[in-house]
């Protein structure tokens, strides 16, 4: 049985303008403008034990929406969820001792505090050994390089050591479901990096299952086999990170490094011409042509390298998206 | 999977409530100066209430004629009060102001994770340490105004151990009453958004629990009286346990007791009241967010 | 100092006097409401002393007189010191001169052509009046409905006195809050000071309750300090608590506080100045 299954999962509110003041509230109890919002529309999805799932989709697709009906912390208005053969929304203390959440723009941790104090009431709240508990927080802090911060108040911390905080909380109790959502937004490349190779580490360790979203590519493609495209409350795409190329750019890349005195014109009599910068120049032609342009290319010019390529994974989703709209 | 001890399906709620307070010591120690001034602050605060009432009585036997609140009988009431609000300002009011912010950051999400009852989450995950200096405060004034009572020469004051078990209890059950109010105003932040005019309600509200009952009990107080003492029982919260310190057990008027064993029962229903509120707040966030 | 023209002043008043007048009125209803709630202690506060003075001599209580005051002048006395508050209360002027002064903010002041006490000042009076163009409405309804605690109105030479008492109850309690704040230049930290300062005017201004009531040598203390022109005065002069010979000299004495404190207020600023840029700003 699939550890996280999804049937028809549909997810929409009605969202009011809520008015600051007592007045205007006193006004809205009986008098209200509604608009109703789909979310999520009609989500199916399986995932086996030991997946590492990446949701995509622009801003406002349901992925978050997703990720909080999995969590429980919010009900659907239509479909039915499993995760581990419980109904999330019911917000059982088993299920909810199984898993863990982590919001890159929210944290949970004291915020004056060192983080070692929010740690010790994860251990009463969660119900942790001491000994399993000392020995999980020096095995992650280790690993993730941030013992020597954990008795300094969480405020002072840089955003990523934060991050690196928030997710050791999240896995002291050895959750075997982790949801993810933008764990490394806001970050610098070094802080990025790391957060991803502990995940990508502790993840093919433990053989957890992960659902993670997020808005790098890089987060993605260093990560995730297997990616579910989702905008506009639907699913778009469920398959591996290559397929998504295949299936949604018809282009190639083609990239030339021209021999001297070889100048770019007339190239585009086989291809259009992305970029010119002597001696390089980028073209992109349609896949199927591909084959074709090129010898034409290689009988007419003297090319000192060639190299063809999908275009880039952002192009293509951006693309995706728009298509999808 | 390896051999665990089976657990619970609920934490120790006790030790969960031991680490909150140890926590938030930890926070108030690292500011210092500031849990300094607070105290100080509230401190003074209440002494300067000792100063006008003491100036009152220069001039006044008693608060009402024959109600039996003369000048140590009615510090015994402020006492009271300091400590029903002390315990109120220092569990339960940091958490309520948390509360609606967390409905509008979106912070109750993360409450809503843990293996825990969420309106225990809630409701104390800070405590506010310098409040507790009115504590201390309260009871000083209380111990020392019953000694007065006590050595005075006529009809002095005698502690009865019936008393002294009651008033903790009927402490207590003020602290819930006034709990459950507050927990249900913040819970309100739900349906219409941050709302500061709700807590100036609270104080206002409040502010009716913090005198003897009786100077109500005439003309058009008596709607009010019985508003607070039968809708939103504020009324009973300061006075019940006053009463039973400050004056003698027997004899009693007849409707004192029955007071009693109401306050109990209004009690239980502003607690059962305030968990449907809050279970109607956390229904109606769960259903309208995404 | 002198390169606005006087037309070019008034526009800039104009200004500043609309911009927080906007403000204000942006939540008009929720503000209305609010100041009538704020009225809410008073009723507690009218049984309070109900019974207070049941419990003084006879048992008829609207005979009996507390310190000269009788159950209706004490109701009326709360009333007219809400109203008197309403004049001298400067919420958040010493604190943000106080952090103006910490955070550098300070430096527009010199670098501008404004004298910083006038602009202040001016901010005030717009805040002032925009806030009694709202707040008049609630304040007319309770002493619409608390009329029956006023023995009618007194004459026009305690109505001018009155009124004059008010004026210079906000100005007073604009040098008086300046002050405090412009302690800043010398201590960082006025927080402190602040609340002390604000216990002991809300104790001695006579907002917590009549001046009066005080023991004797309480009692003279207090009349020498100018707390008392804050919220007992005006109330003072109002019920007739003033004796007519006395009412125009309390009224210079009150004049006299105010210059003092005026000139108080400029000496800080200027000593203020000179040790701020003294240390390089």
């Amino acid at each position: 049985m699939a550890i996280i299954e999804i049937d028809q999962l549909s997810k929409s509110y009605r969202v009011y303008q809520k008015q600051e003041g007592l007045l205007a509230a006193i006004r809205g109890l009986w008098h209200r403008e509604y608009r109703d919002v789909e979310a999520v529309k009609s989500i199916d999805l399986k995932v086996e034990q030991g997946e590492f799932v990446a949701f995509l989709g622009p801003n406002g697709a349901g992925k978050t929406t997703t990720l909080k009906l999995l969590s429980g912390v919010i009900y659907p208005s239509g479909g039915t969820a499993r995760v581990m053969g419980h109904v999330p929304w019911e917000r059982n203390n088993d299920y909810r001792r199984r898993f863990a959440l982590v919001m890159g723009q929210k944290n949970q941790l004291w915020w004056d505090l060192p983080a070692q104090e929010s740690f010790r009431l994860h251990q009463q709240i969660y119900q942790i050994d001491r000994e399993a508990f000392s020995n999980r927080l020096s095995e992650l802090a280790d690993l993730l390089g941030v013992e020597k911060l954990l008795g300094r108040p969480v405020r002072e911390l840089s955003l990523g050591e934060r991050m690196k905080m928030e997710l050791i909380a999240a896995l002291l109790h050895s959750p075997e479901v982790l949801f993810l959502d933008e764990p490394t937004i806001g970050l610098d490349v070094v802080a990025q990096h790391n957060i991803q190779q502990f995940l990508k580490y502790y993840q093919q360790e433990r053989k957890i299952t992960i659902l993670l979203t997020s808005h790098y590519m890089k987060d993605i493609a260093a990560l995730c086999k297997r990616v579910v495209v989702i905008n506009d409350g639907m699913i778009k795409f469920d398959g591996s990170l290559a397929n998504i190329v295949e299936s949604f750019s018809g282009l190639r890349i083609l990239r030339l490094l021209l021999a001297e005195g070889q100048t770019a014109e007339g190239l585009e009599r086989f291809a259009e011409v992305e970029s010119v910068e002597l001696p390089k120049v980028t073209l992109r032609c349609p896949r199927e042509k591909a084959t074709k342009s090129l010898s034409n290319i290689l009988q007419h010019y003297q090319v000192e390298d060639i190299s063809v390529e999908d275009p880039p994974l952002e192009e293509v989703i951006a693309n995706l998206f728009n298509a999808t709209e | 999977m390896s051999v665990e001890k089976v657990k619970s399906d609920h934490p120790n709620y006790w030790r969960v409530f031991l680490t909150f307070a140890r926590n938030s010591l930890v926070r108030d120690m690292m500011f210092r100066t500031n849990f300094l001034l607070e105290a100080v602050s509230s401190l003074s605060w209440s002494l300067m209430n000792v100063g006008f009432y003491w100036i009152v009585f220069e001039h006044a036997s008693s608060i009402g004629a024959q109600t039996g609140w003369g000048k140590y009988e009615f510090f015994v009431f402020m006492g009271t009060t300091w400590i029903i609000n002390s315990l109120v300002q220092a569990f339960f009011m940091p958490n309520s102001e948390e509360f609606s912010e967390m409905i509008r950051t979106g912070g109750l999400d993360f409450a809503m994770l843990k293996p825990i009852d969420t309106q225990f989450l809630i409701s104390f995950r800070k405590v506010s340490w310098s409040s507790l200096s009115n504590l201390l405060l309260g009871i000083v004034l209380v111990v020392l105004s019953l000694n007065q009572l006590a050595t005075r020469a006529e009809n002095p004051w005698r502690l009865e151990p019936a008393s002294l078990l009651l008033y903790p209890l009927y402490i207590a059950c003020g602290a819930a009453i006034l709990y459950s109010l507050m927990i249900c105003l913040a819970a309100t932040s739900v349906w219409l958004g941050r709302n500061q005019t709700l807590y100036d309600f609270w104080f206002y509200i409040t502010n009716f629990s913090r005198y003897p009952m009786e100077i109500y009990a005439r003309g058009w107080g008596i709607p009010l009286w019985l508003i607070f003492t039968f809708v939103i029982p504020v009324l009973v919260v300061v006075n019940v346990p006053a009463r039973l310190l400050a004056q003698p057990l027997t004899p009693r008027a007849s409707w004192e007791w029955p007071l009693a064993l109401f306050t109990l029962f209004a009690t239980v229903a502003c607690l059962l009241a305030s968990r449907w509120v809050f279970q109607k707040a956390l229904l109606s966030y769960r259903s309208a967010s995404s | 100092m002198h390169a606005f023209s006087i037309s070019n002043r008034i526009a800039c008043w104009w200004m500043i006097f609309r911009i927080a007048l906007e403000e204000r009125l942006a939540y008009r209803g929720d503000f209305a409401l609010g100041t009538l709630m704020r009225f809410l202690p008073i009723i507690t506060q009218i049984f309070l002393w109900l019974a207070v003075f049941e419990s003084l001599g006879s048992g008829d209580a609207s005979e009996n007189q507390l310190a000269g005051y009788t159950f209706s002048n004490m109701v009326a006395y709360y009333l007219l010191s809400m109203l008197g508050r309403a004049f001298s209360s400067m919420p958040g002027l010493a604190s943000t001169t106080a952090k103006q002064i910490r955070e550098g903010e300070i430096k527009k002041y010199l670098i501008q052509p404004i004298d910083m006490i006038g602009f202040m000042l001016l901010g005030r009076v717009a805040h002032k009046i925009a806030y009694y163009a709202v707040a008049a409405l609630p304040f007319a309804f309770v002493f619409f409905l608390c009329r029956g605690y006023f023995s009618g109105w007194p004459d026009a030479e305690v109505l001018v006195a009155f009124s004059v008492s008010l004026i210079l109850a906000f100005l007073l309690g604009f040098f008086l809050d300046l002050c405090i704040g412009l302690v800043g230049f010398w201590f960082l930290e006025v927080s402190s000071l602040l609340f002390v300062y604000m216990l002991l005017n809300f104790f001695l201004s006579g907002h917590m309750f009549p001046l009066d009531l005080l023991p004797d040598p309480w009692s003279w203390l207090v009349d020498l300090l100018p707390f008392k022109y804050l919220a007992y005065f005006p109330a003072a002069v109002f019920l007739g608590k003033v004796e007519r010979d006395q009412l125009w000299t309390e009224v210079g004495i009150e004049l006299l506080w105010l210059l003092a404190l005026a000139l108080v207020a400029r000496f800080l600023y200027a000593r203020g100045v000179r040790r701020y840029s003294g240390f390089g700003g």
